[in-house]
């Protein structure tokens, strides 16, 4: 129904796309984004016929109506917020899409470049990883886009057998007047043994606009890859973010979300277990309240035996927000002795609120074990009577089971500087949060 | 202290409580005992302030004023406390965090300066002392995966930290073997203090063996019918609440009432 509104957002950006003065690049990254802008030009914006975007609507965006950056604007003013870790950690900011500042010390083993120094060490693999984005059909629009923009990339190495510790990357809105549309790409690659705790920190602070964001990551055998994105973003910020991870024998991945601000916030991740017995550990906890917007597509791909899948998330709601929580697991043919698990529960608070959970579980391999369960419902009225009774108010009962509910995500954490400051962060968002009024 | 008159009230539409009197002073211990469906649980739970229990008449005066206008936080900040039959397990609670949480919110209402953690830590290794209970049970989330016992002492510890003028005890003994039985009520009489009331709802006489009370009362379809000394939940003991519906009271010797 708003096909045609879109559809003029589309154009618009098919035309500027167009126009940008990209850097010089190798023959194929030439070739790969004269493709996507075609690809983007042609196909136009998602819409409600797109089954992935069925329940998201991008009204906001198009009444956002960012512009698509020029290509060589510079760098805004620094990031606002505290950091997530502060303890032994190597933090990269990155504000209105452009990397600002890089860790010079970091320990041997780790190595983080720009896209263009990148290229020179890792051409190869990151070629390999960004041919690999499917670029056609307006599902894929943002990835079209996210490719045009390439260029704008990070990339994150940890050589074979070494333990790469905590890297902190921090995305700001710089303090420009102008709504932009800003496409970034994180390219993170483990060699086989290596390891790396990954803590994206979105701030927002800045005027409101939007980020496209793509993190690829590439596990070797019996890597481990811990990541962690938390956002905070303000309420009139478009977040669009798709995490994909190929996973070899043996790798580990894990995964933690904490999507507790944004107006229209998108999350798309996709794990690969393409060897045996890999195994990986998805999470989430979504705060929503007034009328923002979160959406979750997740898709675990079993493409080998014997590797195990968790996929645990919930979701809080206030207000007249929305929730979409899509979480499917694909066991292929031949990948027998998979271990699936899937959990979605939502707290409704307001009769206002509405969420769409769908668990998807498709399998064609033998001796699987898998469970899955969706829950929806309201807060344990029994439970707020016992803390009131001892003394708390109805507002601070709520709010203190409410969070809690939440806390069973990032409890998790393994990483107690970043589970507390996280728990914290959880606490503040939480909707109707006495003395927030 | 409590002094409760003609209290009618009734659980989803239908009459629980039908006309109940009851008179509780500073440092008394009551018992109220009765057969299931009588009312007993009900009568906690009203004076708690328990959505769902809908007081149709009768006024509850508590310290000189009528708290039925009161939500239940208040009361507990004005000194009522309840001990629940089945405490509520709440994952992701820490223990110490929500009572710190809970003791600070009362403080507060009394105009009392709220404890910072260190000072909190300090009260509440001195009452985990006193009632003999492991600091383990203050690591964990509140209830969540305790034994019946535990539950049940940890309820007696909140209570020690709380320290209310009015206790209720509902059902303490349900659920609990011997020794844990002994355990909770031994926290329980430590507690016992001129300046505190408490009442002890329970359907079986063995509580009492161990909390000793100072009056004991029977309760029957939603009034007190009878009232007497402790001796008098040994006769309960002895012949059961069948006389009740036999209409038999007369049988007992005790002092009626109504």
């Amino acid at each position: 129904m708003n096909t045609s509104v879109t559809q003029g957002l589309a154009e618009r950006w098919a035309g500027e796309v167009r126009a940008v003065d990209f850097p010089l690049a190798p023959e194929w990254l030439q070739q790969l984004r004269g493709q996507a802008t075609g690809r983007f030009a042609a196909d136009g914006l998602p819409h409600r016929k797109v089954e992935a975007w069925k329940y998201t609507p991008l009204k906001r965006l198009e009444a956002l109506a960012p512009g698509l950056p020029a290509g060589n604007e510079p760098a805004g003013a620094a990031a606002v917020q505290a950091p997530l870790l502060e303890n032994n950690v190597f933090t990269v900011d990155i504000v209105d899409g452009r990397v600002r500042k890089l860790p010079g010390d970091t320990p041997a083993g780790l190595t983080v470049l720009k896209f263009e120094d990148a290229l020179k060490l890792y051409e190869n693999r990151i070629r390999g990883l960004a041919e690999q984005v499917e670029l056609s059909g307006p599902g894929h629009a943002f990835a079209a886009l996210n490719t045009a923009y390439l260029h704008r990339s990070l990339v994150v190495h940890v050589e074979k057998n070494t333990d790469g510790g905590s890297l902190l990357v921090r995305w700001s809105a710089g303090s420009g007047e102008e709504k932009r549309f800003e496409s970034f790409r994180l390219f993170v690659l483990l060699d086989d043994g290596a390891r790396l705790e990954l803590v994206e920190q979105h701030l927002g602070g800045g005027p409101a606009g939007a980020l496209n964001m793509m993190v690829q990551s590439q596990l070797g055998e019996n890597s481990r890859l811990d990541h962690v994105r938390v956002q905070t973003e303000s309420e009139d910020t478009v977040l669009l973010t798709s995490t994909s991870v190929e996973q070899a024998a043996g790798s580990h991945y894990g995964y933690a979300g904490f999507d507790l601000g944004g107006g229209l916030v998108r999350h798309e991740l996709y794990t690969k277990l393409g060897g045996n017995g890999a195994t990986t550990d998805l999470s989430g906890a979504c705060v929503l309240d007034g009328s923002r917007h979160g959406d979750t597509h997740i898709s675990v791909d079993h493409a080998a035996p014997d590797c195990r899948s968790e996929q645990f998330f919930r979701g809080v709601l206030g207000g007249s927000s929305r929730g979409v929580f899509n979480g499917r697991a694909l066991i292929r043919k031949g990948a027998d002795g998979s271990s699936v698990q899937q959990s979605n529960a939502n707290l409704l608070l307001s009769p206002l609120a509405e969420i769409d959970t769908k668990p998807e579980l498709e399998i064609y391999a033998d001796e699987v074990e898998a469970s899955h369960g969706a829950t929806v419902g309201q807060l344990d009225e029994t439970a707020v009577f016992y803390l009131r009774s001892r003394g708390l108010s109805d507002a601070e009962a709520r709010h203190m089971l409410t969070a809690a509910f939440c806390h069973a995500v990032s409890s998790r954490l393994k990483n107690r500087e970043l589970a507390e400051k996280v728990g914290r962060l959880v606490d503040a968002a939480m909707p109707g949060r006495p003395g927030s009024g | 202290m409590l002094e409760i008159n003609n209290l009618h009230a009734t659980v989803a539409g239908k009459p629980i409580l039908k006309g109940l009197d009851l008179k509780v002073g500073a440092g008394e211990v009551h018992a109220i005992m009765g057969p299931n469906g009588a009312g007993k649980s009900t009568l906690g739970n009203v004076i708690a302030g328990r959505e769902g229990y809908a007081v149709t008449s009768g006024e509850v005066i508590f310290k000189g004023r009528n708290i039925l206008e009161l939500e239940p936080e208040e009361r507990a900040c004005e000194g009522v406390f309840l001990a629940f039959q089945y405490p509520v397990e709440i994952p992701g609670v820490n223990n110490t965090y929500f009572l710190r949480a809970a003791l600070n919110a009362q403080r507060k209402y009394r105009g009392e300066p709220e404890l910072d953690s260190m000072q909190f830590l300090k009260l509440v290794r001195e009452k985990l002392k006193i009632l003999h209970i492991s600091d383990d049970l203050m690591h964990r989330a509140v209830n969540e995966g305790f034994s019946g016992g535990e539950k049940k002492r940890n309820e007696i510890f909140q209570m020690a930290v709380l320290e209310p003028a009015l206790a209720i005890l509902d059902e303490t003994d349900s659920g609990l073997d011997i020794d844990a039985l002994r355990l909770v009520a031994e926290g329980v009489n430590r507690q016992r203090s001129k300046d505190r009331a408490m009442i002890v709802v329970t359907h079986y006489q063995r509580l009492l063996d161990h909390i000793v009370p100072d009056f004991v009362h029977v309760i029957a379809d939603g009034r007190i019918v009878a009232s007497g000394g402790a001796d008098l939940a040994l006769k309960l003991e002895e012949q059961g609440y069948a006389w009740l519906e036999q209409g038999g009271i007369q049988s007992l010797d005790v002092e009626i009432r109504g």
